[in-house]
């Protein structure tokens, strides 16, 4: 890894070392070159905030950096400032870019094109499993940039994973994790993706951390897709933080009435983008689909599909009933559907398609 | 003189003939019991006096020894009363010329000289038989248990005066008819299937699994009949043969819950409350060892209604006797094992709520919640559970309620249809059924087809699933296809297996 410029360490000094907000923190750039942060006089820092936020000695300050370098490499951590030549162009020029950026895993992901998946935490299980293979499916153009809570952005992250084209932004400090439960995918993106976080190692969570998270997932991305999202949900935060800084914003369609898809529907409404297969993202970055391996199916598997295709979500019996069929020999379908990844079990005994 | 009369107790399942030696001397007046007698025991002096007195027989007043042979095992309960009073008879005396030494002598005694049935009497009487006994008195009450134990003699006698008159020969008491045994169902008019409105999905995984053998959990929001299709179980499963009955007996009549009828013809359905301890749950005690639950519902059903409420500790006892179909328990007085191959049958709710999937109304819940809630039944006990299936509920019903219900007897029908290729099939196997199958005979029965074995690798790939539940998949293959008529386990029949196991996909 090659060392940080003065005015990097600087910046990583600023943010991780001092007690500012970022509103303070960009008062003080303004004022002069990052660079002399940490030389200037106590006082004339001091002034410009309008309290004191540091250590007033600047050789203390000096070595406060120096034992944050040495611990960032020793975590194998690296830090991306704003001043840096890979920080990514779209996030520099979205709304309040964050000046450090900490990361584990594959830096070089930061140059390749990026596309949000998010959904809320309660998406149900046909909206993960297309969320899924959107993932997987988009991965081999972009890389999928998304959270780590369960629900859309855990299947998001699931689809991606294999490939290694996977941007997950923690609300909270690169050493803990949120949720909690999620630890060890962490831990497998960062080996095989990356892992992004706007704040120092082991800071703890706080309210707003989800908001400023959703701006990076935002300004990272040249598109959101929203899996599910409620009336009220942080999903549409980050839809709206793309439309902001003028990304595109797609949508699963959910039928009316569906509290876990209003949001969804609500976007659609506003003129985002409905999505139903990974074409529709595709063309609308002028990107030509490559053929896809066609999943061959039995006549029975058809004609199941062709059913649930036609009613929609529907009980295992009304299935049976409509493809003509007894109701084991139709769970048998269900089952070879699911493993091929064209339907999925929606809890009671009823199916979707994918 | 001395007077040695063979009587039995229990140790297990098993009777352990037990000699009563008595002496009368002259002296002082004094009544003394060795060889490890308990309080119960112990206190039959009281019960044997008044007994005796009362039988207007004579309480020897001289100084009197009781000892119980073997010394080093304990004997417990009331069931030595009568051989304790009629040792006491023969030594003192007053049963001069009559002969007994073959005869075995069970029972419990009131003040008044009546006898009392005792637990246990069946088990008892078959290891005495098979240590060559062949004479038996026994307390009338205990009667109907007897009847079906062929090639002995049983006198069975309502009093200590009915005992004497019998053996000097007054008034022989004549002994119990031997009865042949015929299974009959209890014809209980709520509980058959046909009462059942729809759940095609949950009849279809209840009939695999009673042919199978297999474990059942069904998952459903409150109140959509959960239970009612798991007291259906013993309507379906096939009718118990003579040798299981008189298991079965056995361990029910130690456990002293043995019914009117004194053998038990129908299958057990067993439902303990989910406080239920371990030891409750899978047997123990003090120092006589009583069988648990689980040895209870042998050869039938143990129905655990809302899983997650067991105790964790207690669910997790169950992992063993559920693949040895045994336990054995350890206590200070000596290891005991009981049977217990039953039928595991669960219930519980999708989510805290117990609303997810429901078409009515709303789930609250969030995925931790849902998770967690899930979590609380263990990996390796669901891994064992081969059938896991959702109750619908009732608004799903309206939909098709004019479908006629098949009743349990068609169902049973075809249950004992592949019951019996089972029974061909593992004739020199020594287990019973498709789920008890080892890895030899999945090795021997169960060969995929190519096609099949790449439907498990992918299932295994797409679903998460375990690579401990390939063998259980295969398993319930196995019973599918034999319920098909099928030779070869096709790949529709392991898509259907796989489709048993929604836990693995949706938990």
């Amino acid at each position: 890894m090659r060392e940080y410029t003065e005015e990097e360490r600087a910046l990583i000094w600023l943010c991780a070392c001092t007690r500012t907000e970022y509103r303070e923190r960009t008062l003080l750039l303004r004022n002069g070159e990052a660079a002399s942060l940490l030389r200037a006089p106590a006082e004339k820092l001091f002034a410009l905030v309008g309290r004191e936020f540091c250590a007033s000695d600047p050789a203390k300050r000096q070595r406060e950096a120096e034992e944050l370098f040495s611990r960032l490499k020793r975590r194998g951590y690296f830090a991306l400032t704003i001043a840096d030549e890979d920080y990514p162009e779209s996030l520099k020029y979205a709304n309040s870019p964050p000046l450090v950026l900490f990361g584990m895993g594959k830096r070089e992901l930061l140059g390749t094109r990026k596309f949000c998946i998010v959904g809320s935490r309660i998406t149900p299980p046909w909206a993960e499993k297309m969320g899924r293979a959107l993932a997987e499916e988009l991965s081999e153009y972009f890389t999928i940039v998304t959270g780590l809570a369960e629900g859309g952005d855990l299947s998001a992250a699931s689809g991606a994973l294999a490939g290694g084209k996977l941007i997950s932004v923690l609300p909270c400090g690169l050493e803990g994790c949120y949720p909690p439960a999620h630890t060890a995918w962490k831990t497998k993106i960062a080996a095989s993706g990356l892992v992004l976080s706007e704040s120092l190692f082991d800071e703890p969570i706080r309210k707003y951390a989800f908001h400023a998270r959703n701006r990076i997932l935002a300004g990272l991305s040249e598109g959101v897709l929203v899996l599910s999202a409620a009336k009220r949900s942080g999903a549409l935060i980050t839809a709206d933080l793309a439309l902001d800084c003028g990304r595109e914003v797609f949508a699963l369609p959910y039928p009316p009435a569906m509290v876990h898809g209003e949001g969804c529907n609500e976007l659609i409404k506003k003129g985002a983008c409905l999505v139903t297969e990974a074409e529709d993202i595709l063309s609308a970055f002028g990107l030509e689909r490559r053929e896809r391996t066609q999943i061959s199916l039995s006549p029975q598997e058809a004609r199941v599909l062709d059913v649930l295709k036609t009613y929609g979500e529907s009980h295992t019996a009304v299935i049976a009933e409509k493809a003509s069929m007894s109701v084991f020999e139709v769970s048998a379908v269900l089952a070879s559907l699911e493993i091929k990844g064209l339907a999925a079990r929606a809890g009671g005994n009823k199916f979707n398609a994918v | 003189m001395i007077a040695k009369i063979v009587c039995y107790a229990l140790n297990g399942l098993e009777g352990v003939p037990v000699e009563v030696e008595t002496d009368v001397n002259k002296g002082v007046p004094s009544y003394d019991m060795v060889g490890l007698p308990d309080t119960a025991v112990k206190e039959s002096k009281e019960r044997v006096r008044s007994a005796l007195k009362n039988s207007g027989l004579l309480f020897p007043m001289n100084r009197i020894t009781i000892n119980f042979a073997p010394a080093d095992i304990k004997k417990e309960g009331a069931s030595f009363d009568l051989a304790v009073a009629v040792s006491l008879l023969k030594a003192s005396e007053q049963l001069v010329g009559v002969e007994m030494g073959d005869t075995v002598f069970l029972g419990e005694l009131a003040l008044n000289g009546d006898l009392r049935p005792i637990a246990g009497l069946l088990p008892i009487l078959i290891s005495a038989k098979g240590h060559g006994f062949n004479r038996f008195i026994i307390p009338a009450g205990n009667e109907k248990e007897a009847r079906f134990l062929g090639g002995a003699e049983i006198y069975p006698a309502k009093t200590l005066g009915d005992v004497v008159r019998h053996l000097i020969g007054d008034v022989p008491i004549e002994p119990i008819e031997t009865l042949s045994y015929v299974p009959q169902i209890k014809s209980r008019t709520s509980t058959d299937l046909k009462y059942v409105k729809g759940q095609p999905m949950a009849r279809r995984a209840l009939e695999i699994a009673v042919a199978g053998g297999h474990n059942l959990l069904m998952i459903g929001p409150p109140g959509t009949g959960k239970t009612m299709l798991a007291r259906c179980i013993p309507t379906i499963m096939p009718d118990l043969s003579f040798e299981e009955a008189l298991e079965i007996t056995k361990i029910h009549s130690v456990a002293g819950v043995l019914g009117e009828e004194g053998i038990v013809f129908e299958r057990p359905f067993r439902t303990p409350h989910h406080t239920a301890t371990t030891v409750s749950m899978c047997g123990g005690g003090n120092r006589i060892v009583h069988p648990g639950e689980i040895s209870l519902a042998h050869g039938g059903v143990l129905f655990l209604d809302e899983l997650p409420e067991y105790k964790r500790s207690t669910l997790e006892a169950l992992r063993q006797p559920l693949e040895d179909g045994k336990i054995t328990v350890s206590r200070a007085g000596g290891t005991f094992t009981f049977p217990a191959r039953f039928m595991l049958c669960a219930s519980m709710n999708p989510c805290p709520c117990g609303n997810y999937g429901s078409s009515e109304r709303t789930c609250s819940c969030t995925p931790a919640e849902i998770r967690r809630y899930r979590r609380k039944v263990s990996g390796p006990l669901l891994d064992r559970i081969d059938l896991q299936v959702e109750v619908d509920d009732i608004a799903y019903d309206d939909l098709t309620s004019d479908i006629k219900e098949e009743p349990s007897s068609a169902v049973k029908e075809r249950v004992n249809r592949v019951r019996r290729i089972q029974h061909v099939r593992f004739e020199n196997a020594g287990i019973h059924s498709n789920a008890e199958m080892g890895e030899a005979e999945l090795a021997e029965y169960c060969t995929l087809t190519k096609e099949g074995d790449d439907i498990l690798r992918n299932a295994f790939e797409r679903m998460h699933l375990s690579a401990r539940a390939r063998s259980r998949i295969i398993k319930v293959a196995r019973t599918i296809a034999d319920l098909d008529g099928s030779e070869e386990i096709l790949p529709k029949h392991v898509f259907e297996a796989v489709s048993y196991r929604i836990y693995d996909a949706i938990g």
